[in-house]
């Protein structure tokens, strides 16, 4: 990872739409450029995060699986 | 050559199991099922599962002084469900989703009312996003445009919820959470081997079980593939009401129109043609299956529950039950509401709800018989075209949504 992660979002065991109500709340506290790092269990956000991204115009920097856990991370644009 | 098989079959397993199915595929092979349900007995419906399931449990405990209850696996729709249960579960064991998820409490009580919510709007608006929606459209029922209103009320109305509940009390849905069983890595193989075991003795089981009965064999086997279907392609009535109010895309929309297309064509094909039917008196009642006396405020009002709960829970009727089979905790907590509020409402609050309303609040109407087969046909045709140019102008421009 060639960037600092500057808030984390715990969504672990949260199902839809929790994760990506939380994440639109969490990132209006960052600034441009910071990074968000959003902890997540349910399957379903692996194609909801990416897409609400590039519908909000962030960056959605990548994603990570380790042991049920998603992780992405999310520059804001 | 062998190696290439190997890999032929493994891409063959990856196609359906490595990654979800796009949502368009999902809804149009789910509406092509529906019109075999409905040639084969009934169409799809999703509350009625949860009735079986809830009055089969009061039986059992003694609660609420109910007899002669058919039991679940003889409930076609009790069996149905079950199965698209078993059915997601599998699925998501070999697409290696499955773990059990539990999360904060404030979900879990989030998941009940929601749960509690959809019972009590399915019983008094007759009928859920599947039955009364999905099938209902499909059926070509007035009721049913007026419920899919109501849903389009209730979600903007929890959304609108779930938003100043975030704003006022974020910590409701904050707290410790858990996920058991998930499939780590190369050690989490078990998942696929299991999903396929389970699948197997399903289909062999149930084809045992009604040898004699070819409808609830083929209503078994539906189940099954239903679910794997809904769990595989993350099909979700819910975000197709919600996602115009929230982040505006419009593939959960689009993909509910595809369904909705391909189970109005069939269902009127068998209608109209009066399929299976050799007296005007069947045909008759053939053509009115699944049009509901709701039209218009019994559906609105039932509807717009319906909508708040399954907004609430994150899952309608039956999006609860392939997330429950996928391990959601939230889900099997929405499910318990579902199960143990229907029976209630359809035996002390129904009853008095529809003594209060006047005739003209509660007719069945049939759409065919007022404009045709094709008027008919074109209303929908129109709602769907009118539908799909509001969500595209939508998501291009933000307007209704809420993110």
């Amino acid at each position: 990872m060639d960037f600092n992660v500057d808030k984390t979002v715990d969504c672990k065991g949260l199902s839809c739409p929790m994760p990506i109500l939380r994440l639109t709340k969490e990132m209006k506290s960052l600034d441009s450029g910071q990074v968000l790092e959003l902890l997540g269990t349910d399957p379903g956000s692996k194609s909801d995060i990416p897409g609400w991204c590039e519908k909000t115009g962030n960056e959605c920097l990548g994603q990570e699986e380790d042991g049920g856990v998603f992780k992405f991370y999310i520059r804001k644009a | 050559m062998e190696n290439n098989e190997k890999s032929a079959l493994r891409q063959l397993w990856d196609t359906f199991f490595s990654k979800a199915w796009p949502l368009w595929v999902g809804g149009i092979l789910l509406a092509f099922l529906n019109v075999l349900l409905f040639l084969i007995r009934s169409p799809w419906g999703g509350s009625g599962t949860y009735m079986s399931w809830g009055e089969n449990l009061y039986q059992k405990i003694g609660l609420l002084g109910l007899h002669d209850i058919t039991p679940v696996i003889l409930h076609p729709y009790g069996l149905l469900g079950t199965l698209t249960l078993l059915g997601a579960f599998a699925g998501a064991l070999m697409g290696r989703d499955f773990a059990v998820r539990i999360p904060p409490v404030g979900e879990m009580v989030k998941g009940f009312i929601g749960g509690a919510l959809m019972a009590l709007g399915a019983t008094l608006g007759i009928g859920c996003t599947i039955g009364g929606f999905l099938s209902g459209w499909a059926a070509l029922s007035g009721g049913a445009i007026v419920l899919a209103v109501g849903f389009l009320i209730g979600t903007f109305i929890a959304l609108k919820y779930l938003f100043w509940e975030m704003e006022k009390f974020p910590n409701f849905s904050m707290g410790k959470s858990f996920t058991w069983f998930s499939a780590k890595g190369s050690s989490g193989v078990w998942q696929p081997i299991l999903g396929v075991i389970l699948t197997l003795v399903i289909l062999i089981g149930f084809s045992l079980r009604f040898s004699a009965d070819n409808v609830f064999a083929m209503f078994a086997i539906t189940g099954l593939i239903i679910g794997i279907i809904l769990q595989r392609s993350r099909f979700c009535i819910v975000r197709a009401f919600r996602e115009p109010f929230m982040t505006g895309e419009s593939e959960a929309p689009v993909a509910v129109m595809a369904a909705l297309a391909v189970g109005i064509l069939g269902f009127t094909v068998i209608k109209y043609m009066g399929v299976g039917t050799s007296t005007p008196g069947a045909a008759r009642a053939l053509a009115m299956t699944w049009v509901y006396p709701n039209f218009w405020l019994k559906a609105l009002l039932g509807g717009t529950i319906f909508g708040m709960g399954m907004t609430i829970a994150g899952g309608c009727a039956v999006g609860t039950i392939w997330r429950a089979g996928e391990g959601h905790v939230k889900l099997w907590c929405s499910a318990l509401g579902f199960l143990l509020i229907a029976p209630i409402s359809k035996k002390f609050i129904v009853p008095a709800f529809s003594n209060m309303m006047p005739e003209w609040a509660k007719q069945k109407l049939f759409l065919p018989d007022h404009l045709g087969y094709w008027g008919a046909l074109l209303l929908f045709f129109v709602l769907l075209v009118g539908w799909y140019a509001f969500v595209k102008w939508n998501e291009k421009t933000g307007k209704f949504s809420a993110i």
